[in-house]
């Protein structure tokens, strides 16, 4: 008479426990993530330094910008005096003008947390590109962006 | 014939099922930490986001031209000289903007009444300025988070008259 459990029992009852754990486990990592996106992505601040600086941009040349994935903007994209002020001003570290409807780009040369954020948004062909904003404040990447169009 | 675990299968198994525990806990920590932590106003999160879209959508809708900070005994005013008159109040456990009050929830968080104030000039006559209310948490300023942060970027006109510079 069998008295206690076979190995396979045993190896059955630790998968069921495992797979219930590990489900769980991938539900509190997604509350996590989710709950730390709404703190580093789309800051409402940050989110109108971003359209001002759409508006100012768009005064100096930010439309007849192109660019088939990924463009970095620096100040020197711009004839503007002020332009270092303002990113200085606004804790930017880097702007980026991304293809609205994004499919592909090299991932390798972008930080992985701006990967992270472009993932993130949903791309479409409402707006041409989109300006991304990377902030670095306390030792930390925010990011933000705007359609244009 | 078997009867019961091996000694291996025990060790196993409580291995795995420790393993995932402890990722569990580490999570959960994490979650608790984001979600209510006591270094940031974590539970004024909605109405920060509320106060920053109604001052700004103001300063868009009203075209704002001026600014002057006030401040007093137990609060600070902000007169935005906007198309239409719109004042903020700023207490330590509230802001008041619009005919609303916004009352601080978090604990141990207050509103810094020294309102920070940055005026810039740009190119072609535009200007930049930046606001920000600090909120401390038991009398400091832990991070920008949690800030009520207002920026603007308008064109010099006839009628604007902003202070260059504020010191509390």
């Amino acid at each position: 008479m069998k008295r206690g459990f076979a190995l396979l029992e045993t190896i059955v009852v630790i998968t069921f426990v495992t797979v219930s754990l590990l489900l769980l486990y991938g539900t509190f990592t997604n509350l996590v993530d989710n709950k730390r996106k709404t703190v580093l992505y789309d800051d409402m601040a940050n989110i109108y330094k971003i359209y001002y600086l759409k508006e100012y941009l768009e005064l100096n040349g930010l439309k007849t910008m192109e660019t088939s994935d990924i463009l970095k903007l620096s100040c020197d994209n711009f004839n503007l005096d002020s332009c270092s002020l303002i990113y200085d001003e606004f804790s930017i570290a880097n702007l980026y003008l991304v293809k609205g409807n994004l499919q592909d780009y090299e991932e390798n040369n972008y930080f992985s947390n701006f990967n992270k954020y472009l993932d993130s948004l949903s791309y479409n062909d409402k707006y041409k590109y989109w300006l991304i904003g990377e902030f670095w404040v306390e030792g930390q990447y925010y990011y933000a962006s705007i359609g244009v169009n | 014939m078997k009867k019961g675990f091996t000694i291996l299968e025990l060790l196993i198994s409580i291995t795995l099922i420790s393993i995932v525990l402890l990722l569990l806990l580490k999570i959960m920590m994490s979650f608790y930490y984001i979600n209510d932590s006591d270094d940031y106003a974590s539970k004024d999160e909605i109405n920060r986001a509320l106060i920053i879209k109604s001052v700004e959508s103001d300063f868009l809708n009203y075209n704002l031209n001026g600014l002057k900070i006030l401040k007093e005994n137990n609060k600070t005013i902000i007169d935005f000289k906007l198309d239409e008159k719109k004042v903020m109040e700023i207490k330590e456990n509230y802001i008041i903007y619009n005919d609303e009050k916004y009352e601080l929830e978090s604990n141990n968080a207050k509103y810094d009444l020294c309102v920070q104030y940055t005026y810039v000039d740009l190119d072609d006559d535009y200007y930049l300025i930046k606001i920000n209310i600090p909120v401390l948490i038991n009398g400091k300023n832990t991070t920008v988070d949690d800030d009520l942060q207002f920026t603007y970027i308008g064109l010099k006109n006839n009628e604007t008259s902003y202070q260059e510079s504020y010191a509390c």
